[in-house]
């Protein structure tokens, strides 16, 4: 497994050498997203008022962020689940042109097919640990505050090698956590058999 | 009788302090779980965990950016006289969880479930949530547990009546397939406090399964060999999975397994788990009757565990 440290905005070149089980870490200009922002862009029909061609990767993240001094100051910081926005997945990875999606719990297959169609890639964190990382980002702007509030509003970020975070889809379309999959499950049926539990064991089905 | 000033600043201390440092229990189970990891990505990424973990203590700020569901439990004593009652005691909650958001040691993440409005200070219908234990003498004992939205949404809450003809096994299936369905792609945060509720109606299931995940010391045992069993096979069964920190591989997906149980039907048995994420948030604080206020290492909601 390969290990880079990325420069945004990204290019074509630098996502699809990326494979499953890789690790990045990610420098340069981002912008966070929640899906109340793809709710108001895509089924609210509304404008997205920035441009994503420099700023295309997405960090689907409900940050912290207080005013001190009349500047912003970032409190806290973690990506977030991204299967929330699969219904938008596809759509905003093809109408936004972007080449990472950095969130938890990696996503479906209709963005994984748009991702491989586009070159985009979906990234996980390894740890939970704002605090390795809120020292390392720049707030540098907001969008969107009175419409969506502050948690949920697009927030430009600043990033001096945020990371590690591990490459769960590939330009390939290929998904880390799929695969897996199959090794927890086969290690389950032998937990399960260890408990007493054999694999005819069927719930009696009450409702 | 205790003043109203002396328990709502012990009420916002309690909340500060349970979104922003860890639990000495769950640092323990930490220590023990890096010192056991055989992945070095899982290794590092544990270490990196409880290392921002550390550094939120000093520095005031939340442990993890979701500060979760703002839910409070009471222990009170039979004798325990609050000034303007107990209706003060839930008004004196809301306040301090208001400030604690204000502060920035909250996230503003509570919002109305259907119109999305958020009132930017985590109150509203029924939140916070508010549980009473009464029992003998004249203090009170509080607890704040901050659940999150990704041990809570994605699967780590669940229930499902198991029949008696499928007994202990059934249960255990129930338990070991629901998590390794929650915890894919690290969706509830694991390593995971995970709650077990055996027993009682579908929602007294569900509570003992919260509390257990919320409450319970990490580390701890069931007094009753018949669950500490359990426990235990379960705590073995999950962590051979593979699933590890955040889902991506690793020797740890479980910090503890707790079970808590109540007699039930003999139509069936109520089973109901509760994940919680590794941060694990939540403090305690006892008052005495004479205003005394000490800080509590575990929230005592089991007495013994």
């Amino acid at each position: 497994m390969a290990e880079y440290h990325l420069q945004g905005p990204l290019t074509d070149e630098d996502v699809v050498k990326l494979k499953i089980g890789d690790t990045v870490y990610i420098s340069g200009e981002c912008f966070t997203c929640r899906s109340r922002l793809q709710k108001y862009i895509f089924d609210e029909n509304n404008v997205l008022p920035f441009d994503t061609k420099d700023r295309n990767i997405l960090i689907h993240n409900g940050p912290i962020v207080i005013k001190e001094n009349g500047k912003w100051k970032l409190v806290s910081f973690m990506p977030t689940s991204s299967i929330r926005f699969e219904k938008w997945g596809a759509k905003s990875v093809s109408e936004w042109n972007l080449k990472m999606i950095v969130g938890k719990t990696t996503m479906g297959a209709e963005t994984a097919k748009m991702m491989k169609e586009k070159k985009c890639v979906h990234v996980s964190p390894r740890s939970v640990s704002p605090n390795l990382w809120i020292d390392s980002i720049e707030v540098e702007d907001v969008y969107l505050y009175d419409e969506l509030g502050r948690i949920e509003a697009a927030w430009f970020f600043k990033l001096s090698d945020i990371g590690p975070f591990i490459v769960d889809i590939d330009c390939e379309g290929n998904n880390y956590f799929d695969q897996l999959d199959g090794k927890i499950e086969e290690r389950k049926q032998a937990a399960l058999k260890e408990l007493g539990i054999d694999e005819s064991f069927e719930f009696t089905k009450l409702y | 009788m205790i003043k109203t000033e002396v328990y709502e600043q012990a009420l916002f201390e309690t909340i500060k302090r349970g979104a922003t440092g860890i639990s000495p229990d769950v640092k323990d189970a930490f220590i023990r779980a890096i010192e056991k990891e055989s992945h070095a990505d899982a290794k590092k990424g544990l270490q990196a965990t409880l290392k921002s973990m550390e550094m939120s203590k000093t520095r005031e700020n939340p442990l993890c950016v979701d500060t979760g569901w703002p839910i409070f439990y009471f222990k009170v004593g039979n004798n325990c006289e609050l000034e303007g009652g107990f209706v003060e005691l839930e008004n004196a909650a809301r306040r301090a969880v208001a400030r604690a958001t204000e502060l920035g040691y909250l996230r503003a993440t509570m919002k109305h479930p259907l119109t999305g409005y958020d009132p930017g200070n985590n109150i509203g219908m029924n939140i916070p949530d508010f549980t009473y234990q009464f029992v003998d003498g004249d203090a009170i004992e509080m607890s704040y547990a901050a659940k999150g939205g990704g041990s809570e949404c994605f699967g780590g809450t669940r229930h499902r009546i198991v029949a008696f003809a499928d007994g202990i096994k059934g249960i255990e299936k129930f338990v070991i397939d629901s998590f390794v369905q929650s915890a894919r792609a690290g969706a509830v945060c694991p390593p995971s406090v995970l709650g077990i509720g055996i027993g009682g109606t579908a929602n007294v299931a569900a509570n003992l399964a919260k509390e257990a995940a919320c409450l319970r010391t990490v580390g701890s045992k069931h007094p009753d060999p018949m669950f500490a069993k359990i426990e235990e096979d379960l705590y073995e069964a999950i962590n051979s999975l593979g699933i590890g920190i955040l889902g991506a591989g690793g020797d740890t997906s479980v910090l503890a397994v707790n079970v808590e149980y109540a007699y039930t039907h003999i139509a069936g048995i109520a089973c109901a788990t509760s994940t919680n994420c590794m941060v694990a948030r939540r403090a305690s604080t006892r008052i005495d009757a004479s205003g005394a206020v000490t800080k509590m290492t575990s929230p005592n909601w089991f007495g013994d565990r």
